[in-house]
C-alpha cells in the first residue's frame, strides 16, 4: 500500500489561520514559505491582477477594498437573506450577491461572483502548500476546527472548501474541544472548562464538561463582531485624532495609503504592549500636506496604560458575554475547574487580568493561544490515522454539533436527537394530534439549541395525510430519526393505528449544489493539471527568450553605430546586457515566475533596439 | 549647419535640465543663425505662454529629483515674508479697505493662461517626438500627458504613451535586478526621515520589511506599474534599499 502522507490539522479562523502537524509524537506548528506562524485568511485580486493570499492579502486590503475578500467565516454556509449575511452585508467593504438558486452567498472577486467555499478553499490550499513544503511531500488528509456553534450546513461547507483545497477532511471538530485537547485534557480527569477564545474578529465562550474522554460542549456564547480589530480600531482613532490636532484637521482615514499604514502599525503597537510597557508608533511620510509640501510625519508613542484606557470598554463587555454565558448555563465561575485562553487578545495583560479576577483563578497558559487550536486538530488527526501511537490517547467521536427534533403544537422546538449524540444513530419519539379529527399532519425537521421552533434552522418539512379521524390526543404517530455515518438525516412518521408511513432526507448542504460542486473541482484538477503543464511551458518560455536574446544581440553593432552618434542612452546596450543576465539567471533557476517578468523586459528591449536600429541615429538637422 | 544643430541639441538638453533661460538663449542663437529652423522654433514656442515652467525639485514620487536632497530653503527666495505690524487693537480688516479704495496692487495679478489650442497639441507632439528620440523618455511622457488632457483619444499621443511607459518600465526594473528579489533597507530605520519622499513613496518604502519581493510589492502598492518601478529605481539609485 502507497504512503498516504502526514496528515494536519487546521485552525481555519476568521482573521487568521493555523496549521499544524504531530511530528516523532510532538505537536507543532508548520511554518508558512515566509516562515510565519500565522496565515491572515484574506484573499484578494489586486489592481494588477495578481492573485493573493495570505500576508500580501492583508497588507494591500485598505487600499484595495472591493478586490480584498476578508472574514468568509461568517458568510460559510449561510443563507442569502439570514440575519448574520445582512448583518456583514453592512460591515464588509466588499460585494455579496446571491447564488444562482437564490439561497446561498457569494462574493464578488476579481468581478466575477465567487463561492464561500472557493474563498476558504483558496486559504486552505495556501496551508495545504506550506505543509507541503515544509514536509517535501504531498499532503491530502487534515482535521479542520469550527466554532462549537456552526450548524451541520456549515460543516458541510467547510468540508466542501477542504475537498476544493485538494484534501480529504478526516474529521471537524469544535475549536474548544480542540483547545482543550492541545492542553493534554481527557485523559483521567473530570472538569468543567472554560475556553475564552478572543481572536481577531470574533469572542467565543464556551463551557466544556470533560470526563472520561468525552468533550460536551454543554454552552456556547459570545460576540461574533468583537476582537482585536476592535481593539486596533481604537487605537487607529487615537493616532488619527491625535494627528488631525497637530495637523491642521487632516483626516488620514480619508487616505487609505495612510490608513493601511495605520492599521498596520496599531496592531504591531497593541502586540509589542503585550510584554512592553511603551509602544513607538513611527510612521514617516505619512500623508500628503498638499502640493508641493513635504509630506507629514506621525510619531507617537503609546503605553499599555493608554492603551487600556482606550479599550476599558471592550474588555468589560468579554467579561459581560462571559458572565452572561456562565448564568445561562446555570455555572458559577467557582465550579470552572480551568479556564484555557484562545487567540492572540488574551495576550493582553488587561485580558488576562479581567478573567483572572472573574473566576478566581489564573487562567491557563501553558500553550500559545493563537496556535492552541490548531495544535489540538493536529493530535486529533494524528489520532486518527496512528491510534496506537503515543500521543494518540484520545480519539473524538464524530457527534450532532446541534439537538436535532420537530415543530410541535405551541410553535415549540421538540428535541428528538440531542446535541453530542455519537453518529450513526436512532430515535423515535411518539407524539398525537392536537385537534379533533385531526387528518394531516406537518412535520418539520429543525436544528438548533433554541426552545422556539423559529429560533432554529429548518432543515425540511413534508406532511402526513390520511390520519384516522379521532379525538385529539387519540391518535398515536411515531417519529423514527436516523442519522447514517455521513450525516444524512432520515425522518419518517408512521400512524401507529393504520401504519400510514411518509417519510424525508436531509443532507446537510453547505449551500453548493453537487453539480457546482463538481464543476468547481474539475476546474481545480485543471489548476492541478496546469501546475504539471508548467514545465513544459517553462521549456517554450525559455526557447522563446533564447530566440529573443539572439536578435537582440544580432542588433547589438548597429544599436551601438546608432548610440554613437548621440549623448542619450549610451548605456542601453548596458542594461540590455542586465536583462539578458536575469533571464539567464531565471532560466538557471527553473524560475518561471522570473522568466516571465524577464521575457517581458526582453520583449521591451527588442522593441527599443529593433526601432534604433531601423531608425538609426537621433533626427538629424532639417 | 552642424553647429546651428549642436545648438538645438544643447538647448534641448538644456530645456529637459530645466535651464530655461540658457536653453532659451542657445535656442534663439540657432533661429539667429537659421531663422527657419522648425526644432529650435518649436521649442521656443513652448517657452510661450508660461505652459512650460522649469521642472523644480520634486520629492521622490513626483517627478525624480536628481541631487536627493530635501530642497534648499533658499531656492524659494526669503525665508519669510516681512513683518507687519498691525495695530494693538482691532487691527485693520484690509480686504474691507481694498475694496472700498481704488487701491490696485503693484503687481500686475496673474493673467489666466487661455485655454491650451490644437496648435499647442501640435507643438508638444513635435516635442515628444523628439524627446523621445533623444531619449529622454520622462520628458516625453510629460508632453504626452498634457496633450491628453486636451485630447484624449490623440492617437499618436497614445501610442507614445505606450512606446514611452513601456520603455521607462524596462528602464527602471532593470535597476532593480530581477522582480523575484526581496529588497531590504540599506540604511539605518532612523535615516528614513533624513529622505525626502512623498506619502506615496513613503508607503512603498514602508511595505520592505525583507519579506516581500519587488514583483509583490507592485501588487501591494496599487500604484500604476511605472509610479512604482519609478519610486523602487529612486530607492536603488539613493541606496535606500538594496536587493
Amino acid at each position: 500500500m502507497s504512503d498516504p502522507g502526514p496528515v494536519i490539522g487546521i485552525d481555519l479562523g476568521t482573521t487568521n489561520s493555523v496549521v499544524a502537524t504531530v511530528r516523532d509524537g510532538v505537536p507543532r506548528v508548520i511554518p508558512g514559505r515566509g516562515g510565519q506562524l500565522l496565515t491572515p485568511s484574506v484573499v484578494a485580486v489586486a489592481p494588477n491582477g495578481r492573485r493573493l493570499v495570505g500576508a500580501l492579502a492583508k497588507r494591500q486590503a485598505i487600499t484595495n477594498p472591493g478586490g480584498t475578500i476578508f472574514a468568509v467565516k461568517r458568510l460559510i454556509g449561510r443563507r442569502w437573506g439570514s440575519k448574520e449575511v445582512e448583518d456583514a452585508r453592512r460591515v464588509l467593504p466588499y460585494d455579496l450577491v446571491a447564488g444562482p438558486a437564490g439561497n446561498d452567498v457569494r462574493v464578488v472577486l476579481g468581478g466575477a461572483p465567487v463561492t464561500i467555499q472557493e474563498v476558504s478553499a483558496q486559504i486552505l490550499a495556501e496551508l495545504r502548500a506550506d505543509a507541503e513544503a515544509w514536509f517535501g511531500q504531498p499532503v491530502t488528509r487534515a482535521v479542520i476546527t469550527v466554532p462549537a456553534y456552526f450548524n451541520d450546513g456549515q460543516r458541510q461547507a467547510t468540508r466542501d472548501a477542504g475537498r476544493i483545497a485538494g484534501l480529504e477532511v478526516l474529521r471537524i471538530i469544535n475549536e474548544p474541544t480542540s483547545a482543550a485537547l492541545a492542553y493534554g485534557f481527557g485523559k483521567q480527569m473530570e472538569k468543567k472548562v472554560v475556553v475564552f477564545d478572543l481572536g481577531g474578529g470574533t469572542f467565543d465562550v464556551s463551557i466544556l464538561d470533560i470526563g472520561q474522554s468525552v468533550f460536551d460542549v454543554v454552552a456556547v456564547g459570545g460576540d461574533t463582531y468583537l476582537g482585536g480589530e476592535d481593539f486596533d480600531r481604537r487605537v487607529i482613532d487615537w493616532l488619527t485624532f491625535g494627528f488631525a490636532r497637530d495637523n491642521g484637521g487632516i483626516d488620514l482615514r480619508q487616505d487609505r495609503m495612510a490608513l493601511q499604514r495605520l492599521r498596520d502599525a496599531a496592531e504591531r503597537a497593541r502586540c509589542e504592549l503585550s510584554s512592553a510597557a511603551m509602544a513607538d508608533v513611527q510612521l514617516p511620510f505619512l500623508a500628503s500636506a498638499g502640493e508641493g509640501k513635504a509630506a507629514l510625519h506621525l510619531m507617537k508613542q503609546l503605553t499599555r496604560e493608554k492603551l487600556e484606557e482606550l479599550t476599558r470598554d471592550l474588555v468589560e463587555r468579554c467579561i459581560a458575554v462571559t458572565e452572561r454565558t456562565l448564568r445561562d448555563a446555570g455555572v458559577r465561575p467557582a465550579q470552572v475547574g480551568e479556564v484555557l485562553l484562545v487567540g492572540g487578545m488574551t495576550r493582553m495583560p488587561r485580558i488576562q487580568r479581567a478573567v483572572r479576577d472573574f473566576f478566581g483563578r489564573e487562567p491557563s497558559k501553558g500553550v500559545h493561544p493563537e496556535e492552541v487550536v490548531a495544535l489540538g486538530a493536529a493530535i486529533q488527526a494524528h489520532a486518527l490515522v496512528a491510534p496506537a501511537t503515543p500521543g494518540a490517547e484520545v480519539l473524538l467521536l464524530d457527534v450532532t454539533p446541534q439537538n436535532l427534533g420537530i415543530l410541535v403544537a405551541g410553535g415549540y422546538f421538540q428535541t428528538v436527537i440531542p446535541r453530542n449524540t455519537t453518529v450513526p444513530t436512532s430515535q423515535t419519539h411518539f407524539f398525537t394530534t392536537v385537534q379533533d379529527d385531526q387528518t394531516q399532519v406537518r412535520i418539520a425537521v429543525l436544528q438548533g439549541g433554541g426552545e422556539r421552533a423559529e429560533e432554529n434552522e429548518l432543515l425540511g418539512e413534508f406532511v402526513l395525510a390520511g390520519i384516522r379521524p379521532a379525538r385529539r390526543g387519540e391518535v398515536s404517530i411515531e417519529v423514527a430519526f436516523d442519522i447514517s455515518a455521513d450525516g444524512i438525516v432520515g425522518v419518517s412518521a408512521r400512524d401507529v393505528d393504520t401504519g400510514l408511513r411518509q417519510s424525508i432526507t436531509v443532507t446537510a448542504t453547505s449551500g453548493l449544489t453537487e453539480e457546482e460542486l463538481r464543476r468547481i473541482l474539475d476546474e481545480n484538477v485543471d489548476e492541478l493539471l496546469a501546475r504539471k503543464q508548467t514545465g513544459a511551458e517553462f521549456e517554450e518560455a525559455r526557447a522563446r527568450a533564447a530566440g529573443v536574446m539572439r536578435e537582440i544581440e544580432g542588433l547589438v553593432p548597429a544599436v551601438q553605430a546608432a548610440l554613437e552618434r548621440s549623448r542619450f542612452g549610451r548605456d542601453a546596450v548596458q542594461k540590455a546586457e542586465g536583462v539578458m543576465a536575469r533571464t539567464r539567471q531565471a532560466i538557471e533557476a527553473r524560475d518561471a515566475g522570473a522568466l516571465g517578468a524577464a521575457a517581458e523586459s526582453l520583449d521591451r528591449t527588442l522593441q527599443l533596439f529593433r526601432g534604433l536600429a531601423r531608425g538609426g541615429p537621433p533626427p538629424a538637422e532639417e | 549647419m552642424e553647429s546651428v544643430r549642436a545648438l538645438v541639441d544643447e538647448g534641448i538638453r538644456a530645456y529637459v535640465a530645466g535651464k530655461i533661460p540658457e536653453a532659451r538663449r542657445l535656442l534663439d542663437e540657432a533661429l539667429r543663425r537659421d531663422p527657419r529652423n522648425a526644432r529650435a522654433r518649436s521649442y521656443l514656442l513652448l517657452f510661450q505662454g508660461g505652459e512650460v515652467a522649469a521642472p523644480a525639485p520634486a520629492p521622490v514620487g513626483g517627478a525624480a529629483d536628481p541631487a536627493g536632497y530635501a530642497p534648499s530653503p533658499w531656492d524659494d527666495g526669503p525665508a519669510a515674508v516681512a513683518t507687519v505690524v498691525l495695530e494693538a487693537e482691532e487691527g485693520l480688516d484690509l480686504s474691507a479697505v481694498a475694496e472700498k479704495s481704488d487701491l490696485r496692487p503693484l503687481v500686475p495679478e496673474a493673467t489666466q493662461p487661455s485655454a491650451p489650442g490644437p496648435g499647442d497639441v501640435d507643438v508638444w507632439m513635435a516635442g515628444a517626438r523628439d524627446l523621445h528620440a533623444l531619449g529622454d523618455f520622462s520628458g516625453s511622457l510629460e508632453m504626452i500627458e498634457k496633450i491628453l488632457k486636451v485630447d484624449a483619444e490623440h492617437h499618436e499621443a497614445r501610442e507614445y504613451l505606450r512606446q514611452n511607459e513601456a520603455t521607462l518600465v524596462a528602464m527602471y526594473e532593470s535597476k532593480l535586478g530581477p522582480l523575484a528579489c526581496v529588497p531590504r533597507l540599506a540604511i539605518q530605520p532612523e535615516e528614513v526621515m533624513w529622505l525626502n519622499l512623498d506619502h506615496r513613496a513613503g508607503f512603498l518604502l514602508a511595505q520592505i520589511d525583507g519579506t516581500v519581493d519587488f514583483e509583490s510589492l507592485f501588487a501591494l502598492s496599487g500604484l500604476p506599474r511605472l509610479d512604482a518601478a519609478r519610486i523602487l529605481a529612486t530607492f536603488v539609485d539613493r541606496g535606500v534599499i538594496a536587493a
